[in-house]
């Protein structure tokens, strides 16, 4: 005889099939089956987090550190609107989390129940898919479904609404079979424009004289190359070559920092030699970004004498920011791949002279000798570069990027498209679970680590061991930086309060440390690491410190603030 | 960057959910919409939604490409004006006086039009033609009191012999500096 399953229970059942190990999420009315079944499932870990962003935040995490999905959980209305952002963070960042959240019961769609939503029409531009699902008959195959299109392609987020009368009707189970067909079908425009072989082949014989021809060739290296695990392929079409590396914000650590043909990041806080190589360098060869405008700046005067060759998974990318010249749609490492197996062995050594000669040294003073170099550098050399480094969003995610030296491929996780301050501390947990047993260092400043601190409870309650650094220097730093340059330093807003966190840590029962100078980082750091549980280790940094150098909104690569500019000193 | 009238045919699932998708692509990007219209298409379960707007090449290839990786979009292709057939039908209720009749008959006449209901004082007339085809006879009608309209938005095909779903997803190379 079949057995009989609720659709709470046939839920539950997919996930497993999917491969799913952890869930996180927040009960309520609506999402009730579904958490009355769950106990049924040991395999699948449920993690209680304090707000449903978080849930979504650390699904996201977990996605970007293993590559699978990641899955969170809640209830209809306020549970599911929670979501939005941590949804919006994983679209711009082609990260594939599954969301599940209850919905009302189908009679009462449509009538203002008590939490309805539609969230569905809420989350529309900010999903890659969603279904409501309409009855228990089509639940395996439209949550497959889901697990397929967030996976698939360039990876994204997907929402499957189920009304709670959904999750309590029954059927019987025969297994079901997974049956991608409809997905296949969906996607029938975007893997046809994906793979038109011709073209393709095209693009790399000329990408491939155009990288025998070029003097001042560039490889840029987008969060594809993570996405697409090419690590090696870049480092080996890069080492035959002699082209140098450039990583965008989500590309660092998809090539080792410590390389000697890795340059830098470009763009906005990009370091003048990366800037100025992009603007003199006549070939780019982009792998796997989209040439967002934070690496571009005013696109007008992007890289005024390259060719660009821009290779991506989503043919919609090509072209959308600006003019490539080449465009070779397809997964990353496989045209890194084919190029490699096209290219002669070349050097750049003039060039790489060249590139050398615009090389700045800035000196900048910091109160107690705690600079974020010094900071990062001590956290790298005490978790003896092991650890996964999450960053929130703001001055201390430029500075985390500009000066975290990494070695290890997609160590570094950080919320660009969005820009998510609150990001770090929960997206942590999830990196931490898909790394168990390696260090997960959540760095946020004070305004972003106290969007989401709430969640240190959720890490004693589930035993994950994340550590957490914030940089405070007492303001929104990014935005009193933005302030003092473009509006006169007219600190509207940016002077924020914080609590004492390391008695907040105290509170919480964790193991609190600050740090004033220099001297005391190394001590704090190592004990934050020993403890077998959370613990936090706060940075009292300079207060007015800037990012430098910073391409001014709207200008372009050529034209950066290298230091504090006149108009700001005069106060 | 010029802008120019274009076409955008979009098949995709014949449901809600996908068409306010592929709407929302649209909308999102706060495009000059001239004509949205849709409906069944050749294969059952598929809708054809047509999208008629003035935008230039780079544009235009952005905004099929975003549909083109929509959920529930099967094919999107945009034609500009002469690769294209393009179609629009209107119901316009007009009245007819006395001495006026004979007239409105002429100018449907003139336009190919058809009377498809007749009351004592009011027709409904149906015609088919280009948007600017079917504008003409609104306005010619408007002296005799036009009381409402119904228009179905533009439709369109690709030319006879054009092979199915040929489109160009140029990454406007013809507009490089």
């Amino acid at each position: 005889m079949p057995e009989v399953l609720t659709g709470a229970q046939v839920l539950c059942r997919v996930l497993r099939e999917k491969g799913v190990d952890v869930v996180f999420g927040y009960p309520g009315g609506a999402i009730m089956p579904f958490y009355h079944a769950l106990p049924e499932f040991p395999e699948l870990r449920h993690v209680l987090v304090r707000h449903e962003q978080a849930a979504a935040h650390a699904a996201d995490g977990y996605a970007r550190a293993c590559g699978r999905a990641g899955v969170c959980v809640a209830t209809s209305g306020p549970g599911a609107t929670n979501l939005v952002t941590g949804l919006a963070t994983a679209q711009m960042d082609s990260s594939p989390v599954v969301a599940i959240t209850g919905q009302v019961p189908r009679s009462m769609i449509g009538r203002d129940a008590f939490q309805e939503t539609d969230i569905i029409g809420i989350t529309l531009p900010i999903t890659k898919h969603s279904v409501l699902v309409q009855d228990i008959s089509e639940l395996a195959e439209r949550t497959r479904e889901a697990f397929d299109i967030a996976l698939e392609g360039r990876p994204g987020p997907v929402l499957i609404d189920v009304p709670k009368d959904v999750q309590n009707q029954k059927m019987e189970w025969d297994g079901g079979t997974a049956d991608g067909r409809r997905v296949a079908e969906r996607n029938d425009a975007f893997r046809r424009s994906a793979s038109r072989p011709e073209s393709r082949e095209e693009g790399l014989r000329r990408a491939v004289a155009l990288m025998a021809s070029a003097e001042r060739p560039l490889l840029m290296v987008g969060h594809g190359v993570i996405l697409a695990n090419a690590y090696e392929e870049v480092r080996a079409l890069a080492e035959r070559t002699g082209v140098p590396v450039i990583t965008t914000l989500l590309g660092i650590s998809a090539f080792s920092e410590a390389h000697p043909l890795h340059l830098g990041m470009p763009g906005m806080h990009g370091e003048v030699h990366v800037n100025r190589a992009i603007q003199h360098a006549d070939l780019i060869v982009g792998i796997g970004l989209r040439f967002d405008d934070r690496v571009t700046g005013n696109t007008a005067a992007f890289a005024p004498r390259a060719r660009i060759v821009h290779i991506d998974l989503d043919p919609s990318e090509i072209g959308k920011n600006v003019p490539a010249e080449i465009a070779i749609v397809g997964d990353a490492r496989e045209m890194v791949v084919a190029l490699l197996q096209a290219v002669k062995p070349r050097r750049c050594d003039a060039w790489w002279e060249e590139i050398n000669g615009y090389r700045r040294q800035r000196s900048e003073a910091y109160h107690g000798g705690l600079s974020p170099e010094f900071i990062l550098g001590t956290i790298h050399d005490v978790t003896g570069g092991r650890a996964t480094i999450v960053s929130d969003v703001g001055q201390h995610q430029m500075w985390v990027a500009k000066h975290y030296p990494y070695r290890t491929p997609n160590t570094h996780i950080t919320s660009g498209g969005l820009g998510t301050m609150g990001f770090a501390v929960p997206a942590a947990i999830g990196v931490q679970f898909a790394r168990p047993g390696t260090p997960v260092w959540a760095i946020s400043g004070d305004g972003g680590f106290q969007m989401n601190m709430q969640e240190i409870a959720t890490m004693i309650q589930e035993g994950i061991p994340v550590k957490m650094a914030v940089f405070n220097n007492g303001y929104l730093g990014m935005v009193r930086q933005w302030q003092q340059f473009f509006h006169g330093r007219r600190y509207s807003a940016t002077p924020i309060w914080s609590p004492d966190f390391v008695r907040l840590a105290e509170a919480y029962g964790i193991a609190g440390f600050r740090v004033e100078h220099a001297r005391q980082a190394e001590e704090a750091v190592s004990r934050a690491m020993k403890d077998p549980g959370p613990a936090l280790v706060e940075f009292m940094i300079e207060q007015e410190a800037n990012v430098f150098p910073m391409i001014p909104p709207g200008a372009s690569l050529s034209e950066p603030i290298e230091g504090e500019p006149a108009s700001a000193r005069v106060g | 960057m010029v802008s120019l009238p274009h076409t955008i045919s979009v098949l995709l699932d014949e449901s809600l959910l996908s068409l306010n998708r592929a709407v929302g692509v649209v909308r999102r990007r706060n495009l000059p919409i001239d004509s949205f219209s849709v409906g069944p298409a050749l294969t059952p379960g598929v809708s054809r939604l047509t999208i008629t707007l003035s935008a230039d090449q780079a544009t235009t290839d952005r905004l099929v490409g975003a549909l083109r990786k929509t959920s529930g979009v099967r094919e999107a292709v945009s034609y500009r004006g002469g690769e294209g057939v393009a179609r629009e039908l209107a119901l316009i209720k007009v009245r007819v006086g006395r001495g006026s009749y004979g007239q409105v008959l002429d100018a449907i006449q003139l336009f190919r039009a058809a009377v498809i209901d007749e009351g004592p004082e009011e027709v409904v007339v149906q015609v088919a033609g280009s948007e600017a085809f079917v504008v003409s006879l609104i306005r010619a009608l408007e002296p005799y009191g036009v009381v409402d309209v119904a228009r179905s938005g533009t439709i369109a095909l690709e030319r006879a012999g054009a092979a199915a779903g040929s489109f160009s997803l140029s990454n406007s190379q013809d507009e490089q500096p």
